[in-house]
């Protein structure tokens, strides 16, 4: 998909009139947007505005919930819907990729970590497997820093490194999407800084949503920023649009640091 | 506020009550250091206690291994051992008789017919029969003069501690009238060691006389039961060139070979016999109650494990909310259940069953059922582990449940399925935490008395585990079971008594090995874990 780019670049990603619930409580409320090929789109806004629910609506994490519901809606990926009662969560997992706030790689060694998405789909073949784990540490710039301890567990890596290391674990299946939960929330600025360098360079072959709090982040790396409130999409645009020139109030108290 | 409160606010001293002149932190901290304290102890003294009462084991043990070999019972044993394995070639061959009196009453022939029948080869038996009397009384008349030296040698050795306390107490006269017989043990030897000529001889003849009658076998007329015959000649031949080998050994006794601890301890911990109550000599060999506790928590382990194991996996990783608020309390009211009650249970209900439903059409197949015993075991090794499965399980679920959520995500997340996550993430994550589950649940097992002490059957002898799986299906005896069973009638302080507390001991190295081994396992999976 990567290879023959649409001009201009298509959605990606597409929620129409979505409405989500858990239990009785609604937490989103009829979210449109879409969010293009190959762009960074970072959703902002203040703590339970709905923000990670949504991106973890994007590849049904939240059917992990026991209490979560859809109420209105759908959530295309690639003009799919996702909430086909068809829809395999597991074909979708492997082509929506997650990273989490706090980095968790496997008790494993690096090795294995990095490949444990193609071991699960029954590759065990050492060259493909050795190739693989090369191409994703590299792609998440981690290739120079571990090649000589890839038998060492991926635990032992500080936490910036751990937080690349599963990166590269996302990468490992060939996702189109990764989907980030608040990356960085966990790391000091120097290691928030190669993880910043990094999604500018996996922009190019991935199209990215990022959940943060750090508003100069989102300017950094996005290229569209949408913000949340009180679960509903307040205004959604590009990103230096947004904090040149918000059109909405609330976001514009938001981020000039008036509330949030 | 008053004015005299407001100058006592910077009066800084405690102003709570104290209890034997501590605050209530120092109160506090003494209750449960002191709880703490009384625990230490008292395991101090139990560990203490074991250990002063088996220590004195070894060294009566290797006294009366010695006074075995000096008054010439080891001598006559061996000659026991030649008479016992003829009488084995004795019941072999009524057991050929009795197999075909079975399948005569089957064919429908009336006693006095089948009578008849066996009347053409049973006069051979009886032939057979005489040939071993000469042996076994002689074998007899020799274990007399050597029990009788035994005997003698302590009633004297008796009198003699009698007539010492008496002189220890100062009452000489008393002490006088105490007759002490001097009993030279080498003399009973010497008769003994004189008879071996005789011995000899009768080995000889009856060697010659079981060639001589087995050149000529009777035929029955059974293909199955002549060829048995056949396997009786072997073996009786077999039997006759055995025979060197015993008089060899009877040539080359001393009775004054030295008796180190080595023997006493090899005869412990090696020893193939737990004799007791013998008019003989008593054997303390461990060796049957441990391999029989290790088989019936063997059993109860391959059971147990993956119930208790699996249950776990599924409670926290498959089950509805509504299946874990009835399963997991269910499973943990099973270790509410007395072992007593269990073992009644046991006794009662299962130890039938099972015997029962071997008998059942499906189990045909295997020529091991149906089985005979119904305390086995089998039995006691399946309650023990309905005993292990709380545990076990409890124990495993923990360390499921402590394993990060985030690397269920994470593995959820990268389009793995459920089972694979279970399989590759949660399970590894938690398998030091699983295995000393396993060991913890092994330990309550190989500990628990009640219940195989009621359902295991009691026979103490070492499973013969050339019968394979029949090896499960055999009554054995227990370490746990032996003390419950006999610490209640010993004598204190008597050999027998020591023995147990050694049995004792080795079941308490066992559990610490166990628990240090477990904690260990549970130490590098917190490491692991970074």
């Amino acid at each position: 998909m990567a290879n023959d780019k649409p001009e201009p670049k298509r959605p990606l990603i597409r929620v129409s009139d979505f409405d989500f619930y858990y239990g009785e409580k609604q937490a989103l409320f009829d979210i449109n947007m879409d969010m293009k090929e190959n762009e960074v789109t970072a959703f902002i806004g203040p703590s339970g505005c709905g923000k990670s629910t949504l991106l973890r609506c994007i590849n049904r994490m939240n059917d992990l919930v026991e209490v979560a519901r859809i109420g209105r809606g759908k959530i295309e990926v690639n003009g799919a819907d996702i909430y086909d009662p068809r829809v395999d969560t597991i074909e979708l997992r492997k082509r929506v990729g997650m990273v989490f706030q706090k980095s968790n790689p496997f008790p494993k060694s690096i090795y294995e970590n990095v490949i444990y998405g193609l071991r699960i789909q029954g590759i065990n073949k050492k060259p493909v497997l050795d190739e693989a784990v090369e191409r994703c540490l590299k792609g998440a710039a981690l290739w120079d820093e571990v090649k000589d301890r890839l038998d060492t567990s991926g635990l032992s890596l500080s936490g910036g490194q751990q937080q690349r290391l599963c990166i590269a674990r996302a990468l490992a299946v060939e996702p189109d999407i990764l989907l980030m939960d608040e990356p960085c929330s966990a790391l000091d600025p120097v290691a928030t800084a190669k993880v910043e360098e990094l999604i500018h360079s996996l922009k190019n072959d991935y199209t990215i949503v990022i959940v943060t709090h750090n508003m100069q982040q989102a300017a950094r790396v996005s290229d569209k920023t949408a913000f949340f409130y009180l679960g509903k999409l307040i205004e959604m645009a590009k990103t230096d649009e947004i904090f040149m020139s918000p059109k909405n109030e609330q976001t514009e108290a938001y981020i000039s640091g008036r509330f949030g | 506020m008053t004015k005299e409160a407001e100058t006592n606010r910077y009066d800084l001293h405690s102003r709570s009550r104290r209890i034997l002149g501590l605050d209530k932190d120092q109160a506090l901290k003494g209750l449960f250091g002191g709880n703490a304290l009384v625990s230490i102890i008292v395991l101090a003294l139990i560990t203490f206690f074991l250990f002063k009462e088996g220590a004195g084991f070894f060294g009566q043990y290797r006294h009366e291994i010695e006074l075995y070999r000096r008054s010439g019972l080891e001598y006559v044993e061996i000659m026991k051992e030649e008479s016992s394995s003829y009488t084995e070639l004795n019941r072999y061959l009524n057991s050929i008789k009795g197999e075909h009196a079975t399948m005569l009453k089957e064919q429908g022939l009336s006693f006095s017919e089948a009578k008849a029948e066996l009347a053409s080869y049973e006069d051979f038996i009886y032939d057979f029969e005489d040939l071993g009397y000469p042996l076994s009384e002689y074998v007899l008349e020799m274990n007399e003069i050597a029990i009788g030296a035994r005997d003698m040698y302590v009633e004297s050795a008796n009198y003699r501690e009698h007539r010492e306390n008496l002189l220890a107490l100062g009452r000489d006269e008393e002490a006088a009238e105490v007759e002490v017989l001097d009993v030279d043990l080498s003399l009973f030897v010497g008769m003994l060691k004189e008879g071996e000529p005789d011995f000899l001889a009768i080995n000889d003849k009856l060697a010659a006389g079981i060639e001589r009658l087995t050149s000529d076998l009777p035929t029955i007329g059974v293909a199955k039961l002549d060829e048995k015959m056949q396997r009786f000649r072997q073996l009786a031949l077999m039997f006759v060139a055995e025979m060197e080998g015993y008089e060899t050994r009877l040539k080359e006794w001393d009775s004054q070979a030295p008796v180190g601890m080595g023997v006493a301890f090899a005869s412990f911990v090696f020893g193939k016999d737990w004799v007791t109550n013998s008019s003989i000599q008593d054997w303390y060999g461990i060796l049957p109650l441990f391999t029989g506790s290790l088989l019936v928590a063997s059993i109860a382990m391959v059971i147990a494990i993956p119930l208790g194991v699996g249950a776990a996996i599924y409670i926290n990783q498959v089950a509805t909310p509504a299946e874990q608020n009835f399963i997991k309390p269910y499973i943990e009211f099973i270790s509410a259940i007395p072992s007593v009650v269990i073992g009644f249970f046991g006794i009662a209900v299962f130890g039938e069953f099972v015997r029962r439903a071997s008998g059942w059409a499906i189990f045909s197949g295997f020529d091991i059922f149906p089985i005979s015993e119904r305390l086995t075991a089998f039995t006691a090794g399946c309650l023990l582990a309905l005993m292990a499965i709380p545990t076990i399980f409890t124990l495993a679920e923990d360390a499921i449940n402590n394993v990060p959520k985030a690397f269920k995500e994470a593995s959820l997340a990268m389009g793995a399925t459920r089972l694979q996550t279970t399989m590759r993430i949660i399970v590894p994550t938690s398998l030091s935490g699983i295995i000393s589950a396993i060991l913890l649940g092994f330990g309550r097992v190989i500990g628990e008395t009640m219940v195989v002490l009621l359902c295991a059957g009691n026979r103490i002898e070492i499973p013969d585990f050339t019968n394979g799986v029949a090896t499960f299906f055999e009554p054995v005896h227990t370490m746990t079971g032996i003390i419950a069973q006999e610490l209640g009638e010993v004598v204190n302080g008597s050999i027998h008594y020591r023995a147990l507390f050694m049995v004792g001991m080795v079941l308490f190295l066992l559990s610490l090995l166990i628990n240090y081994l477990a904690q260990k396992i549970v130490l590098k999976y917190q490491i692991s874990r970074g």
